[in-house]
Formats: C-alpha cells, structure tokens, sequence
C-alpha cells in the first residue's frame, strides 16, 4: 500500500488527510476541493501554484518560476511538489482563489468519483477464479524407444491426458504438420495453447520448448467513439498495459445510425470493418511496445461492443438493425480466428476472438459486459447501472432481474464534437475549479502534462463551474457582459478560454464554446431521460435505487457531484454512486479470466429485457425537460437550486 | 345513492397578477371549472395595435381600421372606446429592420403617446426581430419609465437585456417561447434567476391557429396549465396570453374571397369566426388574455365568457 499523509493549509488551518505519498501538493488539494490557483493544468508552466513548505519533506524540481530567494525561503511549485511526508504548507494571497483572506473548503469532500483500484475492481465480482478459456501447457513427453514406439500424436495426446486429464484433444492440422520437428527441437518439452469449446478441448497453437506463464490476451471495448484496449496476463491475473484511439469509423459517421447507413454503401461494409481492424492493430502496437511482451505471447483477445460495433468487426450485415421490429443478426456468435478480420487483426493466426452476447439490436455486448464486470447480475441490490458514451446505455435491476435501454447521447462524453475535446490521455483537462469571483480557472490535466484538450471529465467539471460561477445560465449561454477576458466572442460565437496559448500544449487557446456547452447538454439529457423513462417502466423512482454504477472512459475522477450539478443524475446521495471506468473492459478482463464467466456473461444475457426508446413517446418529453442545466424540474437539484438562487440573490 | 359529482382538487393556482391596474389570472381550477375551483378574474380581452399601417392584413380589417391606420393614438381609442378593449397590445412592428425600421426613440414616442391616449393598460411589444427588439424595448421601458406596462416579447435571445430593461423601470414583461412546456418553463426559470419577480411575468406559449395548429396549442396550454394546478409548479404559474388575431388573419381562410374558395361562405364572417373560434378554444385550455383584431369576434367572445360563467 502506498502511505498516506495529511496535509495542513494555512491559513486557516484546511487539514487534507490521505493523501498518497508522491501526489502533488496541488493535485491533493485540488482533489479535496481546496483551491489553489493554476492556469496550466500542473505542468509547471505558469507559476501561479507557488506555496510554502512550512514544516515536512516534498521532491520538488526546481523552477525558474522561482527565484532563488524564495527557494531558499521554501517557496515551490504545488504542482511540481510531491508529497513525502506529513506537510504544513501555506498558501500565499497570490495563489488563492479571489485573493480570499483564508483557504476555505469549497464544498465537501467527495471522493465518490475517484476510479477504483484494480483490486477493488476485481472484487466487484466474487466466486470466480482464474481460469482462462485458453491456456498454456508445458507438456514434457518421454522420448520414444524401442519399447515405447508410440507415434508423435498419441504421445502428445497422451502425454496431455496424463498430465492434464485432457482426453478428446482436437489439433489443428497445421500443427500435426510440423509436429514432428516441434516436439523434437527441445528435447519432447512443448507448450501447447488450449482452448476450451463447446466440443472439448482443442490445440490451438504448438511451440517448442517452455513458454508457460507467458500466456498474454488482449481485451477491448469496441466503442463507437473511442476505443480501448489492454494486454492482460493470463497468468497473474494483471494488466500489463493499456491503450485507446479514436475509432477509424468515426470518419464515416459520428453514431450507430450513420454507420449502418455507411455500411449499406458499395464496400460500405469491408470499408468500416477495415477501420475497426485498423484501429485495433494500432492498440495492439501500442500494447506490445508499451509492455515490451512479444506479440507471438498473445493467445486470445475478447472484444465487447454495441451490436452495431460488434456486427461491423465481425464483417455481419448490419442492414436490420435499424428497421423496425429492430431484429439483430444473432445473439451468441461463436469465437473467429482474429486473424481472419479485414486484412487481419495482427496476432498469432491461432488466436480467436471472443465477443459478448448481444440482447438487442441497441443493447449490446458491450453493456453485457458491463453488467458482468460490476457484478450487478450477481447482487441482491437494486442498482442502476449507466454506461456514459456516445450510446448511453442504462441498465437496472439486480440478480433475479436486468432490464436496459440505450438512448443515443452522441460523443461529448468522449470529448467528440466538442471543440477542444480529447480522449481521457496524456494532457487532457480532467479537472477544473473556477474562481466565482474573478472567474479564473484552475485546471489538473492527465498526467500534469501540458494542457492539449479537454476530456469528458474535465468538460463535465468545466461546464458545472461555468453554471456555479455565472459564466454559463441554465440554458447553457454565456454571460458576455462578465467583467472578464476569458468571456469572449469569437467568430460570431461566445466561448470561455479555458487554457490561455502560453499555458497550452498546442500553442493555442483551449476554449469551451456555446456550441460545445449544447452538445453536452444534449448528451446529458439522453442519459437523464433515458435513465428516469426506463425507472418508470418499472415503477420505481431514484430513492428505490440502492447503488448506482457509472461507467464511461473518462480517466481517473469522474466528479459525481459535478455530474449532478450538470444534471446527468439527481442529486440522490453519493454515497450510493460507484465509478467504475470502463465497464465494458471489466467485463471483458473478466471473461478473458475464468471462462466460468464466459457462462455468466451468456447467463447476463438472457436475464435482459430490452426497452426501445424510439418508440417511446415519454423519452422525447423527458429529453426536452432534461435540456436545460441542470434541468427544468429542480425538484431533483435542490442544491443546485440553492446554488443558484444565492447567485441570483448576489445582485446580478 | 345521489350522485355526486367528483371535483379536481389541485395544489396550485396561477398568480394573480397587476397588468397596469388590470388584475389577471388568479384561478385555481382551470376556466370556467366553477365545480372545481375559483376563477376570480375573467379572461380579458386586448386589442391589436400597430405603430405602423400593416400592409398585409385582411381587407376584412382594413374595413374596420382603414382611417386608423398609420395614426397609432387614435387606432388605440378607437379599440378602447368603440370596441371595449380591456387592454391595448402595442406592436412596434415599424422597428423592424427588415421592415419600415423605424428608431426605437420613435417607436417609444408613439408607445408613449398610445400610454397617454387612453385608460385601459398597454403592452409594448417589439417588432420580433432578436436583434432589434432588445435595443428598442430598452428605450420604450425608459420612456415610459413611471407608467407600468407590460414589455416584450423576452425570448431565450433576448430575455436578458428585456429582463433588464422591465426591471430597471418596474415594468412586467412578457415571455414568449416557442410550442413547448419544458421551453416555457425555462424562460420562466431563466426571466426569475435574472432577478424579475414571477408577479411580473406574462408567458406567451405560441399560438397556432385554427386549422393551423390549434390542437397542439390546446394541448400546450392544457399542459401548461397542469403543470401549474397538478404540480405547484411556480414557475409555471403565470398568467398566459395568445396572440389570437396575428394567427387567426394570417390563416388563408381569413384573406381568400369566396370567389376563390367556393363553398366556404361569405369572406367576414369566415373571418370572424376563424378568430373567434381559435380565442374561444384556448381560453378554455388556460389563456388568461386574448389579443384578437375584430370587434365582432370580441363581441361573440365577450358573450362565450359569460355563458361559460353561467350568466345570462
């Protein structure tokens, strides 16, 4: 476990307790909601973080930010400043937020939106063990003799049986081919790939010589947005790296709709296939060379996406899933060899590719997935589960019962079609608190690099501040007579600069603009509709829910509290809110782990009803009702609501 | 067993408010529901009038306001006092960019002098344009600044400045926004958050007319209206009113002969009753004030009311 210190501001005295040693000083603060200035996102750039050491030990790199004197006097960087022991720290009048006389404690703090730890995650599901469905075996055979002149097959099938208690192998007969020289070349010592089927085991893969324990498998989330991937060792039971990108397919349509409509086009269908295959082959390059393991190490991939996603990989037609009655290709689709997609997905050809059982034509492997990596299909709780991407999915129910729906929310979850927007990766705003009175930013980017975009997190916490702060009215336009340069017009359009260029990565302004402002809105109104017609269908309202789930690729912190300011979810209590990142990937770690889980995730599947929104009458009055920030009934805000009245009230 | 007959109780009612000494709304149950709930103050009725002589009404109008036209003061008397208007719904459609584009310091000396001629409270409303109105809504609220009026139209666009403008002179405003429930509520949410007192506030939900959409404004008010009973919900309380003639005379119906569209009758009564007929229906579903053009058809809604009422 990493040690933990507490941290005392001055003046007044603030006590952060917890925070993990190596964090920054200004990440730690930021983090309990106690405000420091900074404008460059914790790169180190702008200088406006300085604070005092007063007692306790920091590693901190020196800054020209800073003079020599006031190094000598303790002054350093917040953001350059990691935490090594129990700290007083004073904050001097420049680095407060409104130059305010004391530190105060924005509102309280609220870790709800931190992401679990991969332990944690992992124990969100309990009674699986790990058992991947393809595994390797060290097999050691006795050399043939004269006494013992059993063929080369029967040996090996032998030696499986005997060691392993595997009888009725099935072998590729690509591997039957070069048998004899593999099973000599290290001395009667091979590895076998084993993969569990319906019909028995079968040997996927024959190698030479001893590679156990060098047993790799790639599991993605196919989202139509963006793209994740991570290497896992089957093994240990860990992930060894990660990687996203964009999905290639976004170039032939932003949402599911268009690309089905694309794939109906003359080579519509391989182009888009094609994409995804690329886009893979780009993670799986980059998880390779990230983690150092070689590529010939990856024996299975599982990949979890919507229906249309899932279709679009596979090269299936997915002309009907946009026509009433809305009837999907299939439900379970066996593995395919990987190397079979597009030009080929670039692995071993033994390696098959595993996808998530689908239970309608909006209601995707994807959200299968997510629902098995929570754990919600094996809880008593009544929980609700909310995958936050460009095609919102929300599920409720427990283990006797899951019912879903999908409401299309478009990308500005994933940072797409907003201006600056960006993918949860190095640089991206993730954080940001805006100085009510001054209407200053102060921002966290991932990994306190230089602040290139804004990812959904950040933009969810940019647009709350803007609305707290009076920037933004609840309708989502800016208020351009505010005294401030930040609040500007730009090309006919209004925008706040959030990053000014000599603080940027790009060299450019990073700035959130009214168009930005809308199209979260309307992303945020699909989920909350889609979330309150799909409780009403079963009678329940959110004081019934017990625990909420929400998954979205949104980094590290996803401020729950700022969700709600926004009006992505009411403001029920935190406590009962679990962000679990990427959902789909949970499950698909899980599936790739334990092939019991393979059986759950079949089980999860047929336990979901699905509910259409499109013919829902209700879900487009509870859209427009929702389009509006945080919502036109305030009955579920009402701390927004006193929020905003005490800024009504303070005289503008 | 008698048969008794089940009464709506609802939670809210619309506010009763001051439209220049004229109280409006007030009711609790929805119009003319008198087993239900109180309807303190009827329906009014408010007359059209404009800065400029409109140039695509009816001929069926231009029979009745012909002389008027052009000269807004004695248009204005000639409405209060021929034709017993409860209120004067002032269009300064001459600042319209696009139109005659009159100066906002001109269109506030005919508002003022409208404001003087007569005795019945007047609403001052800008030409439409979201670029204009809030320039000249701005100078009529100052001019007429002392005089309470009713100041609009404040439409997501434009509220902030005319928000500003009615409350730097006490004036009320007029909220309108497009067909929709969740819409209305949220100019009302954004008019109160500016600071305006919701005692100050008319909403205009869109009118549509007869043949032109009348079913789903009737649903949109009726909706409206429950929101305020059913709910409590008090930002959707306030009084509303429709633009009952601006829609009626633009129908097709109202402009056409008979010549042209056989077998539908005589071109004034179609008229009269194309207007009527569409004011009749939405103060049924919630309006608070009709603004209509033709004194008959005000004559035949005056007499709707009261036999709605019950009266004679």
């Amino acid at each position: 476990m990493t040690e933990r210190y507490t941290l005392t501001f001055q003046p007044g005295g603030v006590v952060v307790a917890d925070a993990p040693r190596g964090e920054t000083i200004l990440r730690a603060a930021m983090l309990a909601d106690l405000h420091i200035n900074a404008s460059c996102g914790g790169s180190g750039s702008c200088g406006k973080c300085r604070v005092k050491i007063v007692s306790g030990e920091v590693e901190s790199e020196r800054s020209a930010k800073l003079s020599d004197d006031e190094w000598s006097e303790g002054y350093r960087l917040a953001c350059r400043s990691h935490i090594m022991s129990d700290l007083e720290v004073f904050v001097p009048e420049t680095s407060r937020m409104g130059n305010a006389a004391v530190l105060e404690r924005e509102s309280r703090g609220d870790r709800k939106g931190r992401l679990l730890t991969p332990a944690e995650l992992q124990s969100l599901v309990t009674g699986w063990s790990l058992d991947p469905v393809v595994k390797k075996l060290c097999v050691q055979m006795i050399p043939p003799s004269e006494n013992d002149n059993l063929n080369d097959l029967a040996r090996f099938k032998k030696a499986l049986k005997d060691e392993f208690g595997l009888s009725n192998v099935s072998i590729d007969s690509i591997w039957i081919r070069n048998m004899p020289h593999v099973l000599r070349e290290q001395d009667w010592l091979v590895t076998a790939t084993v993969v569990d089927t319906t019909y028995g085991s079968k040997v996927i893969e024959l190698e030479s010589g001893s590679h156990c324990g060098e047993d790799y498998s790639v599991v993605m989330d196919i989202g139509t947005t963006t793209v994740w991937g991570q290497l896992l060792d089957l093994g240990e039971g860990v992930t060894v790296a990660q990687a996203s990108r964009y999905n290639k397919q976004i170039s032939y349509g932003d949402d599911v709709i268009s690309r089905i409509v694309f794939s109906q086009k003359p080579n519509g269908r391989e182009t888009l296939q094609q994409a995804i295959v690329d886009t893979i082959n780009e993670i799986v390059d980059e998880l390779v060379t990230e983690s150092g393991i070689e590529r010939e190490r990856i024996s299975h991939m599982v990949a979890a996406g919507n229906t249309t996603m899932t279709c679009l990989m596979l090269g299936i037609d997915p002309k009907y899933l946009r026509m009433a009655p809305y009837v999907p290709p299939a439900d379970f689709i066996p593995p395919v060899r990987a190397v079979n997609l597009g030009d080929g997905i670039k692995v071993g050809r033994h390696v098959h590719l595993h996808t998530f059982p689908s239970v309608a034509s909006y209601v995707g492997g994807d959200i299968v997935s997510g629902i098995l990596g929570s754990g919600i299909f094996d809880t008593e709780q009544i929980t609700l589960y909310i995958d936050i991407g460009t095609n919102g999915e929300v599920v409720i129910g427990n283990k006797e019962w899951l019912i879903a729906t999908s409401c299309s929310a478009g990308p500005a979850f994933e940072g797409g079609g907003i201006k600056h927007g960006m993918r949860a990766t190095d640089g991206a705003v993730e954080t940001v608190r805006i100085d009510p009175v001054t209407y200053e930013p102060t921002l966290l980017t991932i990994s306190d690099a230089k602040p290139i975009g804004i990812c959904g997190s950040g933009i969810i916490d940019a647009v709350a501040e803007l609305l707290k702060a009076g920037v933004v009215s609840q309708n989502g336009k800016f208020d351009v007579g505010l005294p401030s340069d930040r609040v500007r017009t730009a090309d006919g359009s209004n925008e706040y600069v959030l990053v000014e260029a000599r603080y940027s990565g790009t060299g450019e302004d990073i700035v959130i603009t009214e168009t930005d402002i809308d199209n979260l809105v309307r992303a945020k109104a699909a989920i909350f509709a889609g979330i309150m017609t799909l409780l009403e269908s079963v009678a329940l309202d959110w004081t019934d829910l017990e625990q909420i789930y929400v998954a979205g690729g949104f980094g590290k912190y996803l401020r729950i509290d700022q969700a709600q300011a926004i009006g992505v979810f009411p403001e029920v209590d935190l406590d009962i809110f679990t962000f679990v990142g990427n959902g789909s990937l949970l499950g698909a770690r899980l599936v790739s782990f334990s092939k019991d889980m393979l059986k759950a995730a079949e089980q999860v599947a047929r336990t979901m009803t699905n509910i259409d929104m499109s013919d829902n009458p209700m879900f487009m009055d509870r859209y427009v009702a929702a389009m509006f920030l945080p919502h036109t009934d305030m009955k579920y805000f009402p701390r927004m609501e006193a929020t905003l009245a005490e800024r009504a009230a303070g005289g503008r | 067993m008698t048969f008794q007959a089940p009464v709506e109780t609802y939670k809210g009612a619309i506010r009763q408010i001051d439209v220049g000494g004229v109280a409006v709304g007030g009711e609790s149950a929805f119009p003319f529901h008198s087993f239900d709930g109180e309807m303190p103050n009827d329906p009014k009725i408010a007359f059209e009038v404009w800065d400029i002589a409109p140039d695509d009404w009816s001929v069926t109008l231009n029979g009745v306001y012909g002389d008027t036209f052009g000269d807004s003061v004695a248009w204005a008397k000639k409405v209060v006092d021929e034709f017993g208007a409860d209120m004067i719904y002032l269009r300064l459609r001459g600042t319209d960019p696009n139109g005659a584009a009159r100066s906002a310091a001109d269109a506030a000396a005919t508002a003022k002098a409208v404001v003087a001629a007569v005795d019945v409270p007047v609403i001052v409303i800008g030409s439409g344009d979201v670029e204009r109105d809030p320039e000249v809504l701005k100078v009529v609220a100052e001019t007429l600044g002392g005089t309470k009026v009713v100041i609009g139209n404040a439409e997501e666009d434009t509220y902030r400045s005319v928000g500003a403008a009615a409350m730097g002179y006490q004036h009320s405003v007029v909220a309108f926004s497009p067909m929709d429930v969740n819409l209305a509520k949220q100019l009302n949410v954004l008019l109160s958050q500016l600071g305006l007192d919701e005692g100050s506030i008319l909403m205009d939900p869109t009118t549509g007319a007869l043949g032109y959409g009348l079913e789903y404004a009737y649903t949109v008010f009726e909706r409206d209206r429950l929101a305020a009973f059913s709910q409590n919900d008090a930002k959707m309380q306030m009084p509303i009113i429709a633009t009952v003639g601006q829609e009626a005379w633009k129908a097709k119906e109202t402009k056409v002969s008979e010549d042209e569209l056989p077998g539908t009758g005589d071109l004034v009564t179609r008229g009269l009753m194309w207007e009527s007929l569409t004011a009749i229906a939405l103060l049924v579903a919630g309006a608070n004030i009709v603004v209509l053009r033709h004194p008959e058809s005000a004559a035949l809604i005056r007499k709707a009311i009261s036999s709605l009422k019950g009266e004679a």
